[in-house]
């Protein structure tokens, strides 16, 4: 790419950016969307608790805030969304346990409050009935509020969906395009990437924890977001089992929320000690890891250290620390126009249906003209489960394709034929085939598979195995070929 | 192949697997099979090119690769039958075995008996928790192991290894002939992990430094893997502040043990140790489950290849004459009990009527000891330690030391001369 000429360009291929890039894909217009990773959801998305809340959760959403109606928008959107792009969705519920009358008082006071803003599904349940549900959760709760509509996704597979299907219908879609400058013309931005130069009419940022960096290249940088820090911990399959729903309970200290959760995937997650911290470390502390346990087993007490398999961080946006997470950017620029920044701190994931509308919205308003595309076609095909089909159907596939006969994974039981298929669907590095497959997602955090994909990888990409990458960039896994170190040729 | 007549199906090809499959071939049963999710059987042996296999089972130095073919020759010979490129993906209590190949697409089927021998896999370091980045350059030390001597790369060229397991101080020393510089094989423990014999062929021959009492206590480096941070620890092992200092690499490699691999075990209802991480058997390798039977790493992580063989071959054995009617108690009436300094011993069960080898290991090092195996038998030793496993011959003239209706025995390793 040298030069491009588009009419909007969405920077940022997160949860946002592919949400807004499918909502616009509904209509007959020429988006392109540039992400600087070679795979999408690999910023803030990627280190989630992947849960789909529904504002209630954190009872202090206020409808007065933007970001709290963009989450309650998208509650009846989010499931028929996941149906639509087959990624996985569970509704588990939640429970905000707590330990004393004074714990349920404040929840009452809160459950009131969320009742008189019309989400009533929340219910109190006793220590008794609380047993029975969760038997593994802290002795020490006298009860729990509940709410049955909270849901799992896996937000990485449905970032990487939403961009498959805007792909489909039409979107002009870079990876590894980072953009470096942006100056604004009379009617036309022209936006410097790593990869050229584009032209574009309109600018959506969306570019999460750079969405001030971005803005400030055009001028447009009107507010100012504080990078949080979040840890996340991922538990063995083998104790997934402990807990059914969400378990939640108030912080006990600021900056720490005791949260645990089942994934899609049969697994466990952690979270999250969060902290003001300098953008683009992603590195974990030994505390943030002894918080993050401790507070996981103040709900469930059977939880040992043994039982972490992987863990990372992650960054939230927010734009106030001190009031907490108020508020988020949606909105278009007070002094540039036709350029709209987006960007929720929490939960950017259950906002993300609601906020590709108001995206396409806000970029009617400041000029854009649509027209339907007659033919947007809102279905994407998952890539095959293997592990998922009944044994029927696991013989017909392998008679097929023996491919599929060919079990790479051990851990998620993944095999060849999934791998190229995830490949075919652009994954192009080991963490693109993990996210698309969950192959080295397992206990042996890809021992055994990594040799088995990346020998794939390079056969379907024609590429040599030392130029397959872990992400991307530098992170090629292999360095040498055999003997290249002692100089020997042959 | 017919599949509904199998006598004896055996999970996995490595050492252990041939081992149980010949035995129970030679032991009567007449048609045995191997299933191997690899090309060929053998399993890690294949990628094991150094040598020291052998010692005790053919009083020969050989390297793994010429191990596997001796057993895999042998395994013709009787003819065993190999199952390959086939992956056992379930195994019900009742002994149904489920797989997927890329020959014969999913296959279920239901042996006279069953033998386990899957063997273990690596720690990987999310059990390690290690804080830092995620970069790439992270890897197990068997992984690089595959890589260097099956795949044909060299992960990097500045190396740190975290453990002091065989197979790390093995790559040590593969990856400094290959030209790479192992800048540090860190340990936490005192001691090593692995054979002492490693110790001085694998780092003290290469002057590859071994920091004792150290651990990483952080991993640098956004895309690739640019330094690690080591800091010594104290008595509970807690990094010592002040101490931390900053090791450039590009390339990590993990040695922090294997665990037994028993997946399929639990779904077939086997139950298992905690400590050893394997199935709970007796003295003829059966589990609690009637007609499965297990050998070797899958059991507990053996040091040496020759037990491995030789553990296997009794559940082999066993597996073959179940096959054919024999029957036992799922445990033994007298159960083994780890006493002072004992972390644990296989079997965990035995029935007291025939002569058996105990195998364990004790938790801590310690110099001057006595073994004592209830009242029955003592051994001093001068010395013991986590990483390398006793082996106590128990003859029935000692057996017969046994009280009547005795229900345990409890093995001790006291302080000698006191
Ligand atoms: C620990 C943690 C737990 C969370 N749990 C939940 C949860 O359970 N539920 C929930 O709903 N939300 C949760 N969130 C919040 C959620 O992850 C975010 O709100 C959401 O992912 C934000 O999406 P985004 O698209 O704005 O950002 P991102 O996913 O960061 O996407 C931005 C993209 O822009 C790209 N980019 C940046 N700069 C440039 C540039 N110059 N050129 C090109 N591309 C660029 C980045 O590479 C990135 O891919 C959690 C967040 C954290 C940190």
């Amino acid at each position: 790419m040298s030069e491009l000429e588009t009419q909007v360009l969405i920077i940022g291929g997160g949860v946002l950016g592919t949400a807004i890039a499918r909502e616009l894909s509904r209509y007959k217009v020429d988006v392109t969307l540039v992400e600087k990773e070679v795979d999408f959801g690999w910023g803030s998305t990627k280190a989630n608790m992947c849960i789909v809340c529904q504002g209630g959760d954190a009872l202090e959403f206020r409808k007065e805030y933007h970001r709290s109606r963009l989450v309650w928008e998208s509650i009846p959107l989010t499931e028929p969304l996941c149906r639509q792009l087959a990624v996985p969705f569970k509704r588990i519920g939640e429970l905000t346990i707590f330990k004393d009358n004074e714990g349920m008082a404040k929840y009452q006071k809160l459950k009131t409050r969320a009742e008189s803003l019309g989400i009533t599904t929340h219910q109190f349940i006793d220590r008794d009935t609380l047993r029975q549900m969760e038997p593994n959760v802290t002795k020490e709760a006298i009860g729990a509020l509940y709410d049955p509509m909270i849901a799992i996704t896996d937000p990485v597979r449905l970032t990487m969906a939403l961009a498959e299907n805007a792909r489909q219908n039409g979107v002009n879609i870079l990876t590894g395009t980072e953009v470096l400058d942006i100056s604004s013309g009379v009617d036309e931005f022209e936006v410097q990437t790593s990869q050229g130069s584009i032209k574009s009419k309109f600018i959506v940022n969306a570019a999460g924890m750079f969405v001030d960096k971005v803005a400030a290249m055009a001028n447009a940088d009107d507010f100012v977001v504080f990078p949080i820090k979040g840890y996340v911990g991922i538990l063995d399959k083998k104790v997934g089992g402990l807990v059914e729903h969400e378990i939640h309970a108030r912080p006990e200290a600021p900056g720490e929320s005791n949260i645990i959760t089942p994934t899609v995937y049969g697994n466990l997650i952690i979270g999250t000690p969060m902290k003001l911290a300098r953008r683009n470390d992603y590195s974990t502390t030994r505390q943030m890891a002894e918080i993050g346990l401790r507070n996981a087993q103040k709900l469930v007490p059977d939880i040992s250290e043994g039982d972490i398999i992987n863990s990372f961080a992650g960054f939230l946006m927010f734009r106030n620390w001190e009031l907490g997470w108020h508020e988020c950017v949606v909105s278009p620029s007070r002094s540039v126009p036709r350029f709209i920044s987006v960007s929720i701190g929490y939960p950017g994931v259950s906002a993300a249906p609601a906020t590709g509308k108001k995206a396409v919205k806000l970029l009617t308003q400041e000029g854009l003209k649509l027209e339907e595309n007659p033919n947007f076609n809102p279905y994407r095909k998952a890539i095959t489960d293997f592990s998922k089909l009944s044994d029927e159907e696991k013989g017909a596939l392998i008679a097929e394709d023996n491919r599929y006969g060919h079990v790479v994974c051990r851990c998620e039981m993944v095999t060849e034929g999934e791998v190229v298929e995830a490949i075919g669907r652009g994954a192009t590095t080991l963490d693109g085939v993990k996210f698309r497959t969950r192959a080295g997602m397992g206990r042996c955090q890809g021992g055994f598979c990594s040799p088995r994909v990346i020998s794939i990888l390079a056969r379907q990409l024609g590429i040599p195995e030392e130029e397959v990458t872990k992400k991307g960039g530098e992170s090629r896994h292999l360095l040498y070929q055999s003997k290249q170190l002692l100089g020997v040729r042959e | 192949m017919n599949r509904q007549n199998v006598d004896v199906a055996v999970i996995g090809s490595g050492p252990a697997g041939m081992a149980a499959a010949i035995r129970a071939k030679q032991s009567g049963a007449e048609n045995v099979v191997v299933m191997e999710r690899a090309e060929q059987m053998g399993g890690l042996l294949h990628q094991c090119v150094h040598n020291g296999f052998g010692l005790l089972y053919f009083n020969e130095d050989l390297t793994g690769p010429e191990y596997a073919r001796r057993f895999m020759e042998k395994a013709m010979d009787v003819k065993v039958t190999p199952l390959l490129e086939t992956m056992v993906t379930k195994i019900s209590p009742e002994r149904e075995i489920t797989a997927i190949s890329s020959k014969e697409g999913y296959i279920t089927f239901t042996p006279k008996s069953i033998v386990l021998a899957m063997g273990c896999r690596e720690r990987s370091r999310g059990a390690l928790n290690i804080p830092g980045t995620r970069p790439a350059g992270i890897l197990t030390a068997g992984t690089a192991q595959r890589f260097v001597n099956v795949e044909g790369f060299i992960p990097g060229k500045k190396i740190v290894i975290l453990g002091s397991g065989d197979i790390g101080m093995i790559m040590a020393r593969r990856l400094t002939l290959e030209g790479a510089e192992v800048v540090a094989v860190v340990e936490i423990l005192p001691y090593i992990g692995g054979l002492i014999r490693n110790e001085v062929q694998c780092l003290h021959d290469f002057s590859i430094p071994l920091l004792l009492e150290h651990t990483i206590t952080q991993i640098h480096g956004e895309k690739r893997i640019e330094a690690v941070n080591v800091a010594r620890v104290d008595n509970n092992r807690d990094p010592i502040g002040g101490t931390e200092r900053r090791i450039e690499c590009d390339t990590l490699l993990l040695s922090v043990g294997l665990i037994p691999e028993n997946e399929l075990s639990s779904m077939a209802g086997v139950e298992l140790d905690p400590i050893t991480g394997g199935p709970i058997v007796g003295e003829m390798r059966q589990t609690n489950v009637p007609g499965i039977f297990a050998g070797g790493n899958v059991v507990h992580v053996h040091d040496l290849v020759d037990n491995v063989s030789w553990e296997s071959e009794l559940a082999g054995e066993s597996a073959a004459r179940f096959a054919m009617g024999a029957k036992w108690a799922e445990k033994g009436k007298i159960a083994l009990k780890p006493g002072r300094n004992i972390r644990y011993i296989v079997p965990q069960t035995i029935s007291g009527e025939r002569e058996i080898t105990l195998y364990l290991r004790v938790s801590d090092l310690e110099e001057g000891v006595r073994l004592k195996i209830g009242d029955i038998m003592s051994k001093a030793l001068r010395v013991v330690k986590p990483s390398e496993m006793l082996k106590i011959e128990l003859p029935m003239a000692q057996l017969r030391k046994l009280k009547q209706g005795a229900t345990e025995i409890v093995v001790d390793c006291e302080k000698r001369g006191k």
